[in-house]
């Protein structure tokens, strides 16, 4: 029984890996791609300042990087980590790590890439905004990681979560563990996006009009702030699921 | 791969309890306060009104900071509460600098120092939030816009410490995975000490200004 339990917490771990890194690269990539085919065509716009905006991008695009860094911590934890092998609870556990961090990268990733391409344009037509405009932008690309954060910390719950030991499998309970994964990796994707659509928003409003910049960002945070709601239902109803069903 | 995940710690049993603590995020983060003492004794030592080079790099942190806080609060409150977030993003800064020298690791790696600074600008700005909106006021927010939002209101709020603190603890954790898997590879040739640039001056510096950008936002949504 011991082997046979082994293997299967190793086949769910190195699942859950998978999933989570491969899952996980897609957002971020398609985030920063946009932010780079911004910054190319705003380049040709206003060549006079095109360290800026390199700058720019790259900054933005380091921080856009961030969900799918989540999602390696996750699949390098789940690849490297002993787990304690006295039930089958983990096997579903882990599994539902992988999905959560993997699938909750997606919307972030991509949502913080729409700031900083904006960020792009917004200081290519006024270089003279291009402070207001990057701490617009790193604050509104962080808030919109929340929901991939949220990913990562039911990811990690699910990881360390301890169970009592058992020799049989019990399905129920296994299925929630996966459902919870399921259920915060899936809804971290919309609010994700929604967040980020929020962001350039905001950062193209503090672009043409920096004198109501504090106005302009307390709006967009408690607008950002509604559409996050959603990812906290998701976190409500997967904590539900770990804990309580 | 065997380092990954070890952490040195001392237990000290009280009464009937264990208590953790992890001598190498202690010993990190004495350093950390050590070099920021040290740091401003330099830059303070002989003020001028031509300032010397440690004087001009001291004055160019205090006032970008400065104007940060002042951009978000009003003046009086940024007064009040700028050194402290002059204090935080120079620890914050320090801290995640200090990975790129061998032998010494980030205590920003340690989901404690994030998550107990965080506590710090959560408690900060419901503190101020109650002083200046009142205690009624305060708590009426809460019941916005329907009265059984509530709960989910008090969870949003609580999600900030979490996203505040995991983002900044997950993403110098990651940096640092990756350059050990990555030295792990190459038997440590050529590519980490570019590892180390990117991770432990560029990403940490963006995330130390990120998380004090953060809390003076946190604080300004509670106060206005």
């Amino acid at each position: 029984m011991a082997s046979e339990l082994h293997t299967w917490i190793e086949v769910a771990a190195f699942m859950g890996g998978g999933i989570a890194m491969g899952f996980g690269a897609i957002g971020a990539a398609m985030g920063e791609g946009h932010t780079a085919a911004s910054a190319n065509a705003v380049m040709m716009r206003n060549p006079a300042i095109k360290g800026d905006i390199f700058k720019t991008m790259l900054v933005g695009q380091a921080v856009a990087e961030s969900a799918s860094i989540f999602a390696l911590v996750i699949a390098i934890l789940l690849l490297f980590t002993r787990f304690h092998e006295v039930s089958y609870m983990p096997v579903a556990a882990l599994l539902g790590a992988g999905i959560s961090m993997g699938f909750g990268a997606i919307g972030s990733g991509i949502g913080s890439g729409f700031p900083s391409a904006t960020a792009c344009e917004g200081i290519a037509r006024q270089p003279e905004a291009t402070q207001k405009v990057t701490t617009v932008m790193l604050a509104g690309q962080a808030v919109a990681q929340t929901p991939a954060i949220l990913a990562l910390l039911i990811s990690i719950i699910l990881i360390f979560k301890e169970f009592p030991a058992s020799d049989t499998i019990l399905f129920a309970p296994a299925a929630a563990l996966i459902a919870s994964g399921l259920c915060m990796g899936i809804g971290a994707i919309g609010p994700g996006i929604g967040e980020g659509i929020a962001a350039s928003g905001g950062v193209t409003w503090v672009a043409r009009n920096q004198e109501n910049a504090g106005q302009i960002i307390r709006l967009m945070l408690v607008g950002m702030a509604v559409s996050e709601s959603t990812a906290i239902y998701s976190l409500v109803v997967s904590l539900l699921l770990i804990f309580v069903v | 791969m065997e380092e990954l995940g070890h952490v040195y710690q001392l237990l000290v049993p009280v009464g009937g309890y264990t208590m953790t603590f992890n001598l190498n995020v202690i010993i990190m983060t004495w350093i950390v306060i050590a070099l920021l003492l040290l740091f401003g004794y330099a830059t303070a030592r002989k003020r001028n009104r031509i300032p010397g080079p440690m004087q001009v790099v001291g004055e160019l942190f205090v006032s970008q900071l400065y104007g940060l806080t002042e951009d978000a609060l009003d003046k009086e409150l940024a007064r009040k509460y700028a050194p402290l977030i002059c204090a935080l993003f120079m620890f914050l800064v320090l801290c995640n600098w200090l990975g790129i020298i061998p032998r010494l690791e980030e205590p920003t790696k340690d989901l404690n120092t994030p998550l107990s600074l965080g506590l710090m600008g959560f408690f900060i700005s419901h503190y101020l939030g109650i002083k200046t909106k009142g205690f009624k006021g305060y708590i009426k927010e809460y019941f916005e816009p329907i009265f059984f939002m509530m709960p989910l209101n008090v969870i949003g709020e609580l999600a900030k410490v979490i996203s505040i603190s995991f983002r900044l603890f997950g993403n110098i954790m990651g940096g640092s995975i990756i350059i050990l898997v990555v030295s792990y590879l190459t038997y440590s040739v050529l590519l980490p000490p570019f590892l180390n640039m990117f991770f432990g001056l560029f990403v940490g510096t963006i995330q130390a200004f990120v998380f004090t950008m953060l809390t003076i936002v946190y604080i300004s949504v509670q106060v206005k």
